[in-house]
């Protein structure tokens, strides 16, 4: 008995072998990006229209408001912010954050009054450890806590400094991320002036 | 084929997590909770048993050199389709079950199917493999749910057993699923040796 490995096929010499893996491969993948388009073009209005209902859900409950219009602005992490208005009064801006969490992108809204103080922040989307992170994103009364808080006092900070916002305990990185975009909205409204 | 024969190998003899060790990563990563832990078992199930029998299906097409790159498309295709229709249809689920639904794609309990039976056996035989393996990965994770989140909350699918300032919250952290599927996996192991002594 020889420990030689058996050569069972030669597939690399036949051209004509190799054309027939190819197509056959590329039918599969043909197959499956036909049934996979069919599948998107179905559900990409449905998964929009929902997307866009639960910002606007986000933005009704940070600042109530009868008019949302969109205004530009640049500042890091900040994706989006409308001028809030009620009987053609400004009320405020409504700001869309991304910052970074523990476990990656929060994507929340925050609410800011024309004095220039937070009024509520909504968390959108995040991806934050299960029973620490979202004990700060998954918590209404920890993200309310950021209610009335705003930049004269400086940057809010974590734990810390004048400007202080209480984090959660064994969440710090998750605190510290949404304080981050609250400074971010705070900045961008302060910019509009 | 014998459905009771399959489903005892599914959830003992040859369970997907305790015995072939496979699609370890997820089993680690989301049994932090009894939900999430039932929502990725049914998840998997579904994939499993579709990709079981289209594989099943297609496997006398799909040539030996390039089967492994097929399996994935055909894997990833199914995949792609419940992340999109249960985010249209049942947002709610598709909410909660977040990234994990993306990465049943690399979870090597249906790679490992295909390979080791799917591509050999007929049709019925493997889908109600498929349907066996899920109700087997189903079954573990929820075993390791329970024990991670009443030891690391003091909950149980969120109803209080004890107060949560006891509970040691390392548990719920990647530490307390290593010690947990390791138990886990040396309880059932010494478990069935005994049955067999016994015998």
């Amino acid at each position: 008995m020889s420990n030689e490995p058996v050569v069972k096929e030669k597939v690399d010499l036949d051209p004509r072998y190799i054309f027939r893996l190819t197509g056959i491969l590329l039918a599969i993948c043909a197959v499956v990006s036909l049934l996979l388009a069919v599948v998107n073009s179905a559900t990409e209005p449905i998964i929009t229209a929902m997307q866009a209902e639960k910002t606007a859900k986000a933005m009704a409950q940070v600042l109530q408001a009868e008019e949302y219009d969109p205004v530009s602005v640049s500042v890091p992490g900040v994706t989006a912010v409308s001028e809030a208005r009620t009987g053609g009064k400004r009320v405020g801006h409504v700001v869309e954050v991304t910052t970074n969490g523990f476990g990656g992108a929060i994507n929340m809204v925050v609410g800011v009054d024309a004095d220039g103080a937070v009024t509520g922040v909504s968390v959108i989307k995040h991806t934050e450890t299960g029973n620490i992170g979202t004990k700060v994103v998954g918590d209404s009364a920890v993200l309310g806590r950021f209610a009335g808080m705003s930049l004269d006092k400086g940057e809010i900070t974590v734990n810390s400094g004048a400007n202080r916002f209480d984090g959660v305990t064994g969440a710090t990185v998750s605190s510290k991320g949404v304080a981050a975009g609250v400074n971010a909205a705070l900045a961008a409204v302060a910019q509009l002036g | 084929m014998n459905f009771g024969k399959q489903l005892k190998e599914g959830i003992i003899t040859n369970n997907p997590v305790l015995v072939q060790l496979l699609g370890l990563c997820s089993t680690l990563a989301i049994t932090t909770s009894v939900s999430n832990g039932l929502g990725m078992g049914v998840a998997v199930l579904i994939v499993l048993t579709c990709s079981n029998v289209v594989i099943s299906l297609l496997r006398k097409v799909i040539p030996d050199q390039i089967r492994i790159a097929a399996y994935i498309v055909v894997i990833a295709g199914f995949v792609t389709m419940v992340d999109l229709l249960l985010q249209a249809y049942l947002p709610e689920i598709a909410e909660s079950l977040g990234i994990f639904i993306p990465l049943i794609v690399v979870n090597c309990i249906v790679l490992g199917r295909a390979e080791a039976f799917a591509s050999k056996h007929g049709i019925l035989a493997s889908a109600v493999d498929g349907i066996c393996q899920g109700i087997g990965y189903t079954l573990v994770l929820l075993v390791i749910c329970v024990i991670r989140e009443l030891l690391g909350t003091g909950a149980v699918n969120g109803v209080q057993i004890f107060p949560a300032q006891y509970a040691a919250m390392m548990m719920t952290l990647p530490v307390g699923g290593f010690l947990t599927l390791g138990a886990v996996i040396a309880a059932v192991q010494w478990a069935q040796r005994k049955s067999k002594g016994g015998k």
